[in-house]
């Protein structure tokens, strides 16, 4: 019995060798286009023509703090942390409460609604441009952070609903019904009992909505003419447009660009994994 | 009794309040927008007057003639099949492969997932970079292709780039699926003397369904928006050979200021991502049931 056990090991430990060598060449040629990113921020015109992908002799800093300037950078890095954070904290807002009644109260009108609500997942939002560039200009919010940060919130509604409806369905209704008995309202109830209990849900829609209104530029683009209330994806776009051919310019700032989602990330990896692999198999 | 229907009826009404505020922003964000879409298109509104007249069905016709159009609906369906298959085709082993004991996994998880997180745009300028002639990475590496300035690879190129972004997404959400997949299955497989291929495809595959559902819906919804990386990569071009739904109305809405016309666009997209959602959904879902 053990012989059999171990020779198994051994045939399975081969098959992980090979399997390891293989993905770690793969994983060498995915990483590539990133790796270059960095190295040639610090290189001269010559020696990342000559030396593509060789490690930089000197670091320099003068490019980063030209792209700096240039981006003024920690006025948009300022700009998309408040649209980040008041966007996600919004979205979490309206659709923790909207799934509350979703997902308890299952009769027709609510399933008709809940309907309404996941097929705006699936509607792209492109088609609502002219309609919304309109909307916002009547309402004033036209050139205001404001403004993005409230298109955001209800881009976004639809697929933090799907996520919060999954969770609150595996939550057992029994406690709700306890603390209905000791006398809370419905209101009480949501934000005392079953919102703390939402915490894996809230993170997945967290993480799911921070990477996706951090990455945006459509909406920016579109509604912030004002430099100064811009964003760092804007500044990108802007900068490396007029100086597309210019690449010692146009790499520190594609670095500055990716640099705080990328820090994020090596931070928090295993939590925007776990995050994003349980919100979407959830629903 | 007519008292306790109407305590019901309140509580009910208590319940409905915590719909409000998602309630409004339907109306005001997705409704009334896709509303007016359908009005706008039957009119030649320019978005700066005013003013503007109802023509019927003229931008709907002029939608066929549109050559530019008719290429950006094929660049995008090219685009979205290719990528969702290419994709999922590619995610499926990784994250069997990522699920195997291995010393380096998770600085393997943490590399393949990487490119995901990154913005499209800065990722479109840096490959549009890598790809360049005489300059680019590749050339210097000597492969003289230029990827980005023929016409009949251009598209290719971006749905490479789009699969080195979001394969690792992908994988991600196949691994928690294996994860969640019991060893009994495996163990019961291995006495009946299936070896390693064949468990993947009598085990491993059907109980991954849930998961495909969901990332095939996923790419192919996202790669029917594709927007960003061919602003950064190519603008649509060279010519229109890039051209997708979604450049060329942004392009006729804000460029040239014929809202109307955008606005029959936005109609049509509309329609066709409706139509290939809801085919997709029932395929899957059907699919799943049977595995099930």
């Amino acid at each position: 019995m053990t012989s059999v056990i171990k020779k198994k090991d051994k045939s399975f430990s081969l098959f992980n060798f090979v399997l390891e060598l293989l993905m770690i060449v793969l994983a060498v040629f995915v990483a590539l286009p990133i790796y270059y990113l960095f190295v040639t921020t610090f290189k001269t015109p010559q020696e990342a023509l000559e030396h593509p992908l060789r490690l930089p002799t000197h670091f320099g800093f003068q490019q980063f703090v030209d792209a700096w300037n240039a981006m003024d950078y920690l006025n948009v890095l300022k700009n998309n942390l408040i649209i980040t954070i008041s966007s996600v904290f919004l979205v979490v807002m309206v659709s923790a409460m909207a799934s509350f009644p979703l997902a308890r109260r299952r009769h027709k009108l609510n399933k008709t609604l809940f309907f309404l609500i996941l097929s705006g997942i699936m509607i792209p939002y492109q088609i609502a441009i002219i309609p919304l560039f309109r909307l916002m200009k009547t309402l004033h919010l036209i050139d205001s952070q404001f403004g993005v940060i409230i298109i955001y919130t209800f881009v976004f509604m639809p697929l933090a609903t799907f996520i919060f409806h999954g969770f609150i369905r595996t939550i057992p209704t029994e406690i709700e019904e306890a603390a209905r008995i000791d006398g809370c309202g419905v209101g009480q109830t949501f934000w005392k009992i079953t919102f703390p209990l939402l915490r894996p849900a809230t993170a997945t829609v967290v993480i799911l909505i921070s990477l996706n209104t951090w990455n945006d530029f459509v909406f920016p683009l579109l509604f912030l003419q004002s430099r100064d209330k811009g964003t760092i994806l804007l500044e990108v776009y802007r900068n490396v447009g007029q100086f597309s051919t210019d690449w010692t310019h146009m790499f520190p700032m594609l670095v500055l660009g990716i640099l705080p989602i990328f820090i994020f990330y090596l931070v928090m990896q295993k939590q925007i994994i776990k995050g994003i692999a349980s919100g979407s198999i959830k629903g | 009794m007519k008292k306790l229907t109407l305590r019901q009826v309140k509580q009910e009404l208590k319940y409905e309040a915590f719909l409000i505020p998602a309630l409004v922003g339907l109306a005001l964000f997705f409704i009334w927008p896709i509303a007016s879409s359908i009005y706008y298109s039957l009119t030649d509104w320019n978005g700066l007057n005013p003013e503007s007249h109802f023509v019927g069905l003229k931008n709907y016709i002029k939608l066929f003639q549109d050559s530019d159009l008719m290429d950006s609906v094929k660049h995008t369906l090219l685009y979205a099949i290719l990528m969702t298959l290419i994709q999922n085709i590619f995610a499926v082993p990784l994250a069997v492969a990522l699920d195997a004991n291995l010393r380096t996994k998770n600085v393997l998880r943490l590399i393949f997932f990487a490119p995901a997180v990154l913005s499209p745009l800065v990722v479109g300028f840096l490959w549009s970079y890598l790809m360049s002639p005489n300059t680019g990475l590749f050339w210097s590496l000597g492969l003289h292709i230029n990827f980005l300035g023929n016409p009949q690879i251009v598209m290719y190129s971006l749905i490479f780039v789009s699969v080195w972004q979001y394969t690792g997404w992908a994988a991600v959400i196949y691994l928690a699926n294996l994860q969640g997949i019991s060893q009994d299955y495996y163990e019961a497989a291995k006495i009946d003397g299936a070896g390693r291929w064949k468990q993947f495809l009598h085990v491993t595959l059907p109980l991954l369904a849930p998961s495909i559902t969901i990332n095939v819906i996923n790419s192919m919804v996202g790669s029917l928006k594709i927007f960003d990386i061919v602003m950064a990569m190519t603008q649509g071009g060279p010519g229109s050979s890039s051209e997708t739904i979604t450049t060329i109305l942004i392009k006729r809405s804000f460029t040239e200021y014929r809202y109307g016309y955008g606005s029959a666009i936005a109609v049509m997209f509309l329609a066709i991502t409706a139509v290939i959602s809801l085919v997709l959904l029932k395929y899957l879902h059907h699919r799943e049931e049977k595995v099930v």
